[in-house]
């Protein structure tokens, strides 16, 4: 089961860390992200609209919360604050600002600040807020400022500036044109030094309208179209979720790259990946006197002098039929090289000629670069357009960075979709499909089995549809990510237990078999004859292994040395067992590095060739 | 071919009489092409590492050598190797010894000797395949009295045959060799008499072992050499997966999981050696664990434990626990969540490989049942969305069941599915509704041109269609290239790496047919697409652009040794630029090792020290203070902490220093705190409090002056740009210039 189990070790385990993957940002080379909650604490962020079944506030809470544990999770570096503004109270750096209250300094989130905002959460925590803040005056311009005091207090080198200002007023400062000049003024500095202003608007009774005033506070949007401010204020909490979801991420290409379609003929281009698997985070060391992070520290020492090796005074080598080549670093990595990176287009073809089945890891998504070469927008514009009316994709050659071997790409079109509230439900760009090489695809052998009748199948279709659900890809959570930081949060915050999860990837065994009724057993009357059982062997087989205990291991073999030597001059040892080869190896005293067939065999061939 | 996943026993029975080494002007001879083939066949399955043994037996050869050769009977064939996994030894000996002979040898008494050898060597041993490959050019002749029961043998022992010939099989009586369109042997000649009796023996032989499809089995030398060219990954036995297909709790089907697609990885990792003796004993990692305190004070692995962060918190968290506490699965699964539309599930595939699901192969109830899911599927366009877990304990994975019915068998393909953090939603900007980026009629139309100009799909007069370009037809052009350079080191160890193989490089370019289809529509879409590359002034990246900017820069720079120009570099290039090799880095050494560190950025630079005493040692020789100055704010800091050797060079150097260890903000408070420092400070000159900022808040901090220029100039100020990285060498004057007239204006103010 080697084969299988090496899925689940994942590529880190590969010491080449060959293409270093594509994976997270790196924040020491381009700074740390940061987002500011700018939250109305108005009286009316506290009303309940009929229809809804949240207040606007709590909603905001929810939804402030659900940022903070997917930064935890997905990116923990990045830096949030949590201010409210129309507060009674004042709470801030230099309490300069009446009615600004900072809950939350800009700073990474942690166990203690979901607390926190937990506890604003609900009726009780609409209490707490109006204990501790109370509901004053607005004065949005105070707010703003205090905000971009947040901003410059902040030391470290920040990549990405947002701020978002949740409110159920369109006019916050009641047609005080004083207060709204000097918020315009302020939300002006803001956007000039790089923050970018959004706003999520709640629903209000008579409708939210943008251009009463905070049409001049926001930032214009990304694309300068007319659109922008269209869209209509978030009744539900799902809406904001995803509204603020889509916004809280800076988009971060992996690679800026040409995508050439001849000679002279370059197009910018971002590879962008939109689908990651998120990991549990590796371990850290701690010193357990004191719970301090320790440093690792990984040398190389010559084995016979003791002394340090720097990189240069090592080579690499592979061993092949028992003989030893070797290269220099260097030659390693450049035997990688083919071509510069970047994308060549290599010809198109009609859409059903990409399988299914062409999959070896996630898609990426290529959006044009207007800033690197101006134009290139306009004509992938065009070849979007074209490709995706003509039903084709184009299949390019993908060279991600200097001395990664090439891969195959289909661009694969896509346009942009909008759901009604003018939310863009799809990007419009190419979905770069990884397809495999003639390496990556495993011959099998088929079995020669009956099919079934038109009755089984019908009978079948049935079934399918009674188990019929509307697929979505956000709505399963991965339930061992889930259950770890639940633990973690626990141990962080001192929990009794760890807060119980749901785990979504489980069969709702009850449901299905209610709505199956007597449709299973009619299918299995068809399919299966009565002594036949379909749970079968697989079960079976374990039982009498179990039921001894597992003690029942396979007997020992020893080899004796001359059988050994015979193999190995015969080079037919692979024909030996692991762990018949495994004793032989203590059994002479052969060290071995791996626990690989491979390296078994290739140490005893050294150790009893000579 | 079929494949075969046990291991096979293989005789390849090599014809080396005299007639292999006719051949036509121009032509090589018959001989050398079949050394060619057995060379690269041998190669690959060097490579390869599967099990298959090999034999070689040389016919026609001077010397006689193989168990039946008595009383003058099979004569002149020599068995040059009995039955072995191949290695480079017999590479060697195929490059360095066999020549061809001067004999002629009966091509079916040395297909005996093969038989002969391949059942005395796996005599008691179990093999998937037994297989002779005999290459000759058939032109000796032969005593076919003994020929049926030749074939009887070898039916009766399985045994396979090869062969392949200089000459396609149709060469037939025509003797112009006219016939196939390939030249014909032995230069104009036709088949010898030899040939014709030998062809026709051949296809008696090879009809009478397998029928019609035995013929496919003999092959020329050319087609064998270019499918040889490609080295084959080792196929891999797949791995049954055997599971139940569950459908709430009383609907199961049993199935068998194969992986059919995955990225294909070499088998092999490469080990570090030492550079002069090539031994990996030699070479010891070795890891250490200290504290982050001022003494660095190293702890034993097991005074650590285990932790997490969460988010902003450090959480510290026993292996035990978290095996306690962890999500716990209780065993395979294949169970189905419910079925969805096919639309809904594409896009957003996850994990590294494809499953194709089966029922088991000696289960025809199972086959029926799952081919009903299949079918059913297949007609509503929906796939079963399940929970797949390998095996216990394993990670549960949401994915997708798509069904698949092919002529000869059908399936489900399972994919893994995102789950909700898996994924970015991005919002990207309006393209098709924004004016600015709307393409014209004519722009489109010219599209369409291209597309059409470049379809690599083609129909022929039968309706045919033809792919030009099938990627899963091309074998992994890494491994390609690996395996030909790891040979090419092999059989000569001290030369330099070969270029890439010409046929690869065309494998992976546009087919040349649609490359010049495409070339007018291309030449027009230049005309309607004005493109033009946007100049960045930051991301001046090489060195020579940079230099470019004025003579003073250079001149001075290159006087303080070509070395300083990596400095130009990006942090992250001058890094790769190190790994380059020796010559780098002597040169570095020379410079000792103060240099070196400004060829990393901060954040490199902080790695190297952290892990090699050498470089310290080099660097305490070069006076702490300096290695201040390379560094930003930043990882100085961290620098900094790391110990005492530093602190207290840094304390000899003067109180100036002390200010190096903090980060450029709390060094501006130091400075205000009092007389004390300052002092210090003023002695060291002006030139290294520069050192005492960040590049950008000395930058903020004042203005440029023509007055401290000359000063700087006189301070030597060009080697230390040197000591800033890539992107601020640029800035580089003014930070110099902006730092001192700091330090004289404080003199000023004080």
């Amino acid at each position: 089961m080697a084969e299988w189990n090496a899925y689940y070790q994942n590529e880190e385990e590969d010491l080449d860390g060959e293409e270093g993957e594509e994976s997270g940002v790196d924040y020491k080379t381009t700074g740390r992200d940061s987002l500011v909650f700018l939250v109305d604490a108005s009286k009316e962020m506290f009303i309940k609209e009929e229809s809804g079944e949240l207040t606007p506030f709590d909603m905001t809470m929810q939804c402030v919360r659900s940022v903070y544990t997917s930064k935890i999770i997905s990116s923990d570096k990045d830096l949030v604050a949590l201010v409210f503004y129309g507060t009674e109270q004042s709470k801030n750096p230099r309490n300069s600002f009446k009615h600004v209250y900072v809950y939350h300094d800009l700073d990474t989130p942690g166990a203690g600040r979901v607390q926190d905002v937990d506890g604003l959460r609900g009726e009780d925590g609409a209490k707490v807020a109006a204990k501790t803040m109370g509901s004053g005056k607005t004065n949005l311009g105070e707010a703003l400022w205090c905000c971009s005091n947040l901003y410059s207090d902040i030391k470290l080198r920040l990549s990405h500036k947002r701020l978002m200002i949740f409110t159920c007023r369109d006019s916050p400062h009641e047609g005080d044109s004083e207060r709204d000049r000097q918020a315009r003024t302020k939300a002006g500095d803001l956007k000039e030094t790089g923050v970018v202003i959004d706003l999520m608007h709640l629903m209000k009774p008579g409708g939210f309208d943008v251009s009463i005033f905070f049409c001049d506070v926001v930032s214009p949007p990304e694309d300068d179209a007319e659109l922008g401010l269209q869209m209509e204020p978030c009744v539900k909490l799902e809406d904001l979720k995803k509204r603020v979801r889509a916004k809280e991420m800076k988009k971060r290409s992996i690679a800026r790259l040409n995508l050439c379609l001849g000679e002279g003929m370059n197009v910018a281009v971002g590879v962008y990946i939109t689908a990651l698997q998120a990991r549990k985070p590796n371990p850290i060391k701690l010193f357990k006197d004191n719970n301090e992070p320790v440093r690792t520290k990984t040398r190389l020492y010559h084995t016979q002098t003791g002394s340090l090796l720097l990189p240069s005074d090592t080579k690499r080598a592979q061993v092949y039929a028992s003989k030893q080549i070797v290269m220099e670093k260097d030659e390693v990595d450049v035997i990688k090289k083919f071509s510069d990176p970047g994308l060549e287009l290599i010809g198109f073809k009609p859409m059903e000629r990409l399988k299914l089945h062409h999959h070896l890891r996630s898609p990426v998504f290529i959006y044009p670069e207007e800033e690197m070469v101006t134009g290139s927008a306009c004509m992938f514009t065009a070849l979007l357009k074209r490709c995706s009316e003509r039903n084709v994709f184009a299949l390019c050659k993908y060279t991600r960075i200097r001395n990664s071997p090439p891969r195959f790409l289909a661009l694969v079109p896509q346009r942009e979709e909008l759901d009604e509230g003018q939310a863009q439900i799809a990007a419009p760009g190419f979905h770069g499909i990884f397809l495999p090489y003639a390496d990556d695809i495993r011959t099998l052998d088929t079995p020669q089995l009956p099919t079934a009748s038109d009755s089984q199948v019908d009978k079948m279709k049935e079934i399918v549809q009674k188990l019929r659900f509307k697929y979505r890809c956000d709505a399963f959570e991965n339930p061992v990510l889930q259950k770890h930081f639940r633990n973690l949060e626990a141990l962080a915050l001192d929990l009794m237990a760890p807060e119980e999860i749901e785990d979504h990837t489980m069969p709702k065994i009850e449901m299905m078999d209610e709505r199956l009724g007597s449709l299973a057993q009619e299918f299995k009357d068809l399919v299966y004859p009565a002594d036949y059982n379909p749970e079968g062997k697989t079960a079976n087989k374990r039982k009498p292994a179990e039921a001894a205990g597992g003690a029942e291991k396979k007997p020992k073999v020893d080899i004796s040395e001359d059988e050994l030597r015979g193999h190995v001059q015969k080079n037919t040892l692979h024909k030996l067992t692991v762990p018949i080869l495994k004793d032989a190896c203590k059994q002479f005293g052969v060290k071995v590095t791996g626990t690989k067939k491979q390296e078994l065999i290739d140490a005893l061939t050294a150790q009893l060739a000579n | 071919y079929a494949p075969s996943w046990g291991e096979s026993a293989l005789v390849l029975c090599v014809d080396v009489g005299f007639s292999m080494s006719n051949s036509g002007p121009g032509q090589e001879p018959p001989f050398e092409q079949a050394k060619k083939v057995i060379q690269k066949f041998v190669k690959r399955q060097v490579f390869a590492e599967n099990k298959d043994e090999l034999g070689l037996v040389l016919f026609g050869s001077d010397a006689t050598k193989n168990n039946l050769a008595k009383d003058g009977q099979y004569q002149n064939i020599y068995v040059h190797r009995n039955l072995m996994i191949p290695d480079f030894g017999l590479l060697e000996e195929i490059q360095n010894d066999i020549h061809p002979g001067g004999q002629q040898g009966d091509w079916l008494d040395a297909l005996v000797v093969c038989m002969d050898l391949l059942q005395n060597e796996t005599l008691g041993k179990k093999y998937d395949r037994l297989n002779i490959a005999v290459l000759t050019d058939l032109d000796s002749p032969v005593s076919p009295d003994q020929l049926d029961i030749i074939t009887g043998n070898l039916k009766r022992a399985g045994i396979t045959l090869q062969f392949f010939l200089p000459f396609p099989m149709d060469t037939d009586e025509a003797g112009g060799g006219d016939v196939g369109g390939s030249g014909p042997p032995h230069g104009g000649k036709g088949l010898s008499r030899e040939q014709q009796q030998g062809l026709d023996l051949v296809k008696q032989v090879m009809m009478s072992l397998d029928e019609e499809d035995g013929l496919d089995e003999v092959q020329t030398f050319s087609d064998a050499i270019e499918k040889l060219s490609v080295f084959k990954h080792v196929e891999k036995r797949p791995m049954a997966w055997p599971c139940t297909l569950t459908i709430g709790s009383c609907l199961t089907i049993k199935i068998v999981g194969y992986k059919a697609v995955c990225e294909e990885r070499p088998r092999k990792s490469w080990s570090v050696v030492d550079a002069q003796t090539h031994q990996k004993e030699d070479v010891k990692r070795d890891v250490v664990y200290c504290v982050d305190d001022d003494e660095e004070t190293e702890v034993p692995k097991d005074d650590t434990i285990q932790g997490f962060r969460y988010g902003s918190d450090i959480v510290p968290f026993s292996k035990v626990d978290q095996e306690q506490m962890k999500y716990k699965t209780d065993g395979k699964s294949f169970a189905v969540l419910g079925f969805a539309k096919q639309s809904l599930v594409v896009h957003h595939f996850m994990g590294n490989q494809i499953l194709k699901v089966f029922a088991p192969k000696d289960d025809e109830h199972a086959g029926v049942a799952l081919s009903a899911l299949i079918r059913a599927l297949d007609e509503l366009k929906m796939v079963a969305v399940v929970r797949y877990v390998y095996a216990r304990n394993g990670n549960p994975q949401v994915g997708a069941a798509f069904p698949c019915i092919k002529e000869k068998y059908e399936c489900l393909m399972y994919v893994q599915l995102p789950f909700m953090e898996d994924l970015r939603q991005y919002t990207f900007p309006s393209l098709e509704n924004n004016k600015k980026y709307t393409p014209s009629e004519n722009q489109l139309s010219v599209v369409d041109s291209l597309i059409d100009s470049m379809m690599l799909v083609e129909e022929n007069e039968d309706g045919e269609k033809k792919d030009l370009f099938k990627v899963n037809h091309i074998p992994n052009p890494q491994y390609q290239r690996l395996f030909q350079c790891l040979h090419h080191r092999a059989l000569n160890p001290s030369a330099p790496l070969p270029p890439v193989e010409p046929w690869l490089i065309t494998a992976l370019q546009r087919p040349q047919a649609v490359a010049a289809r495409s070339r007018a529509p291309l030449e027009n879409m230049k005309k309607l697409f004005p493109l033009k590359e946007v100049v960045k002034k930051k991301e001046l990246k090489t060195s020579k652009e940079l230099f470019g900017k004025g003579d003073v820069y250079r001149t001075a720079v290159w006087k303080q040794v070509g070395l300083q120009n990596s400095c130009l570099e990006k942090g992250r290039s001058t890094e790769q630029l190190f790994r380059k090799g020796k010559v780098y880095r002597t040169v570095v050494w020379k410079q000792g090792g103060l240099q070196n560190n400004c060829l990393e950025t901060g954040r490199s630079t902080e790695q190297l020290f952290g892990n090699r005493e050498v470089y310290r040692t080099a660097v305490w020789k070069q006076g702490g203070l300096q290695n201040s100055c390379l560094e930003t704010g930043r990882s100085t800091e961290q620098l900094f902490r790391k110990g005492k050797v530093y602190r207290t060079a840094v304390w000899k150097q003067g109180g100036l220093q002390n200010s190096c260890l903090e980060t450029g903000r709390s060094t501006e408070q130091l400075f205000r705190k009092g007389k004390v420092y300052r002092t210090p400070v003023w002695k060291q000159g002006g030139l290294q409090n520069s050192c005492l900022e960040t590049g950008r808040s000395t930058e903020q901090l004042f203005g440029n002056r023509e007055v401290y220029r000359t000063a700087v100039w006189k301070q030597g100020g060009l080697q230390n740009s040197g000591l800033v990285t890539g992107r601020t060498g640029f800035q580089i004057l003014n930070i110099i210039v902006t730092s001192l007239s700091h330090i004289i204006n404080a003199i000023l103010r004080d």
